[in-house]
């Protein structure tokens, strides 16, 4: 690991080389300004601060890129490469999102805006616990631009039929480990999403006047952002906790922590930011529309709760996970 | 990495070179984790003797008496200096073997988390501001069976507004050569007063209007005529909290912890140990008792729902009270930035028993049982979570201004 001060700078570096970059054109290539800061070789060296840095980085600019991909398929030991794409499980779910039915495959899910322009996909296949990978070209599947909720997010959706002759099989271990790394990716890029949010908040809370002063002086106004800042501190923590002790548990806890923070982020922000946030006008709207978009990444916060409950109730054993 | 892991922005540091806080980090990591084994080993070879001798839910004099019990056999093997300085008896090391010590005992029903912790809230004030020989008397008095402690802050008219407090002590003669100092007035909330031996007591030296500045703290022993304790019972059939009474109470000057008006910095020098160490022992207690619930609760969804919640709550908890104690132990301070723990501590403990209510049905409502007498008083107990230590409002007011720099409300 990293230490705190050279990560500090690094965060900021990285920051602000998107921010330079999105300044300059809002359509800017993300994907390149990352590699040019030598993103996958640092991931190949330093996976757990390198997922950290750039994902809270892209959350807190609210930029796109599509370097979930290659945290995916490090996890699963392949070598990331612009050219290959990844198919993500379905929304909201987090089971791989192929199927193989002797020989035959069939796969329908999402993937993000690299499916537009690479030249194959891989797809991961089976029960979770048993997983097989496929590369497909990607002239032989249909794929389709997603607008939904968040048009600027790139998202693909994307459906696949055909042999699976040239299934390779994975580790046991291996998509859990995909959902892992790829789940704090994700609940990073909501933490940085939620600070940015709350500044905005903050901010206009200090400028707005009604009543003869700024409505950052009134009680009810001041008491939902500090829920705000409550929620956005825990959901650090709970990465800290992943940071420390990495495994799939904690993984799966701050991304379910980081949906309910983004929802209480989200609802206290937009209360205080009223009608200006409500406009295209403000750049509330797009946090708004990337973090719901996110929280359905490798599963919702619901879905997770539930799984975690469940996995509690059967083992009849609540881990405490971290120590002092 | 590239760019970043060139010589302008990483340095000449080798990826795998430590950085200085990195290795003391791993120290005190291998520090704790032999502590943590040794102790449970000892926990466990001792496990009879340690073990209340009452059935559950048991009086407030039978975890008094419990507790004393449990301290007198900890300070006997040693086990209750670690974490202290050796000016005052203790055998030194990371204050954080004292949260271990804690919540070891919380999570195996030894001992009262609650009634334990206020050891890690009153020490700590006597080490930092009492003259070194009363501290080095009295310290050990504490972590053994010999004493116990109680915290005169809060008033009738000073609940939040701890500033305005009333409870005035005058100098017998001129106040920077008086041998003597006269104390009358009333405090509330007192817990275990009764049982008390000593109390760390704020008291208004200043004039009436004086707010923070004028505040003196006296440690005052309990015996001393004048004094009179009347027990508060609360809605849980507890009676842990009082009012004390002061009527010409007489306490000598070298009894005064800090500077004359000083008091202040007495009474903030108390959150960043109840705020770490406690809200440890206190979360290690709400995973028991989670594992209790889940022990009994039934395999449904809805409940799989409800407990996952509460889980989701205590992790959250347990990850931000790990980083603050880290920070403690790095900094030697914490500031505004605990009213987070206590927000978090407070939302942890009321979601774990409102998962009880809804998951064990007609248990805190209706059942007679030992067990739910135990639930039912802890359910109402976890009501005041939101209230005590400094209400969920003045926490957010204190976020609000400190920490989000909002300005003043006024």
């Amino acid at each position: 690991m990293i230490d705190p001060d050279e990560r500090a700078l690094m965060e900021e570096t990285v920051r602000s080389a998107i921010e330079g970059a999105l300044a300059a054109d809002e359509d800017a290539d993300i994907d390149a300004v990352l590699a040019q800061l030598g993103w996958r070789e640092m991931l190949r060296d330093e996976p757990g601060d390198a997922i950290d840095i750039v994902f809270n980085a892209l959350g807190a600019t609210n930029a796109t890129a599509t370097a979930l991909d290659d945290v995916i398929l490090s996890a699963l030991g392949r070598e990331p490469r612009a050219d290959l794409a990844v198919m993500l499980p379905r929304f909201a779910a987090w089971d791989p999102p192929g199927q193989i039915d002797a020989d035959h495959l069939h796969a329908g899910s999402l993937a993000t805006a690299r499916a537009a322009t690479a030249g194959e996909i891989l797809v991961v296949c089976g029960p979770a616990s048993e997983p097989w990978t496929v590369t497909i070209p990607m002239t032989v599947l249909e794929v389709r631009r997603v607008r939904g909720i968040d048009p600027d997010a790139g998202f693909r959706a994307i459906r696949a039929q055909g042999n699976a002759a040239g299934a390779t099989r994975l580790a046991a271990t291996a998509w859990q480990s995909a959902v892992a790394l790829a789940r704090r990716a994700v609940a990073h890029q909501i933490a940085g999403a939620t600070r940015a949010i709350l500044e905005l908040a903050c901010t206009h809370t200090k400028e707005r006047v009604q009543f003869g002063r700024p409505i950052a002086r009134f009680q009810a106004v001041r008491h939902r952002l500090a829920d705000a800042l409550v929620a956005v501190e825990a959901l650090e923590a709970t990465l800290g906790a992943v940071r420390e002790q990495p495994s799939p548990d904690t993984a799966a806890l701050a991304k379910a922590i980081a949906g309910r923070t983004a929802r209480t982020v989200v609802a206290h922000c937009q209360q205080v930011l009223a009608g200006i946030g409500f406009t295209t006008e403000h750049p509330f709207h797009r946090y708004l529309k990337r973090t719901i978009a996110l929280e359905g990444l490798f599963g919702s916060a619901d879905e997770i709760v539930l799984d975690i409950g469940r996995q509690l109730l059967a083992e009849r054993r609540v881990p405490t996970l971290i120590q002092l | 990495m590239g760019q970043l892991a060139g010589s302008t922005i990483r340095g000449a540091s080798s990826k795998n070179t430590f950085s200085r806080d990195g290795l003391q980090d791993s120290r005190l990591a291998i520090e704790l984790a032999h502590y943590r084994a040794e102790l449970h080993a000892w926990l466990d070879a001792n496990h009879e003797k340690l073990a209340p001798p009452f059935l559950p839910p048991g009086t407030l004099d039978d975890h008094i008496a419990q507790m004393q019990r449990v301290k007198s056999i900890l300070f006997d093997a040693g086990w209750m200096q670690f974490g202290w300085p050796e000016h005052v008896g203790g055998r030194g090391g990371s204050p954080m073997l004292r949260t271990e010590l804690g919540a070891a005992l919380a999570e195996r029903d030894i001992t009262h988390p609650g009634l334990y912790s206020l050891i890690e809230v009153l020490v700590p004030t006597l080490i930092e501001f009492a003259a070194p020989e009363l501290a080095a008397e009295v310290v050990p008095r504490l972590l053994s069976d010999a004493e116990l402690w109680c915290q005169g802050f809060s008033e009738p008219h000073s609940g939040s507004d701890l500033a305005s407090l009333r409870c005035r002590a005058a100098p017998d003669g001129d106040a920077r050569t008086a041998s003597t100092w006269v104390i009358n007035g009333q405090k509330v909330w007192t817990s275990l007063a009764q049982y008390s031996d000593r109390c760390v007591l704020l008291t208004r030296t200043g004039p009436a209007d004086s707010r923070h500045r004028g505040v003196t703290a006296f440690f005052v022993d309990m015996d001393t005529p004048g004094i009179t304790v009347r027990p508060l019972e609360m809605m849980n059939g507890n009676l842990e909290f009082a009012e004390v009474f002061f009527d010409d109470v007489l306490v000598p000057t070298d009894r005064m912890l800090g500077e004359l008006n000083g008091g202040w910095s007495v009474a903030m020098s108390i959150l960043p140990y109840e705020r770490s160490s406690c809200f440890w022992q206190r979360i290690a207690y709400l995973y028991k008792r989670l594992q209790r619930l889940v022990d009994l609760a039934p395999h449904d969804d809805r409940a799989a729902e409800v407990v996952g919640h509460a889980y989701l709550q205590l992790h959250a908890v347990r990850a931000r009270s790990r980083a603050t104690q880290h920070r403690l132990a790095e900094t030697g301070t914490l500031g505004p930035e605990t009213s987070i723990d206590k927000l978090l501590v407070a939302t942890a403990e009321q979601t774990t028993y409102d998962a009880v209510r809804r998951l064990l049905t007609g248990m805190v409502e209706m059942d007679d049982s030992a067990a739910g007498e135990v639930w039912r008083s802890e359910y109402l107990y976890s009501r005041a979570a939101t209230i005590y230590g400094g209400t969920a409002e003045v926490q957010r007011n204190i976020i609000a201004r400190r920490l989000l720099g909002l300005g003043s409300d006024e």
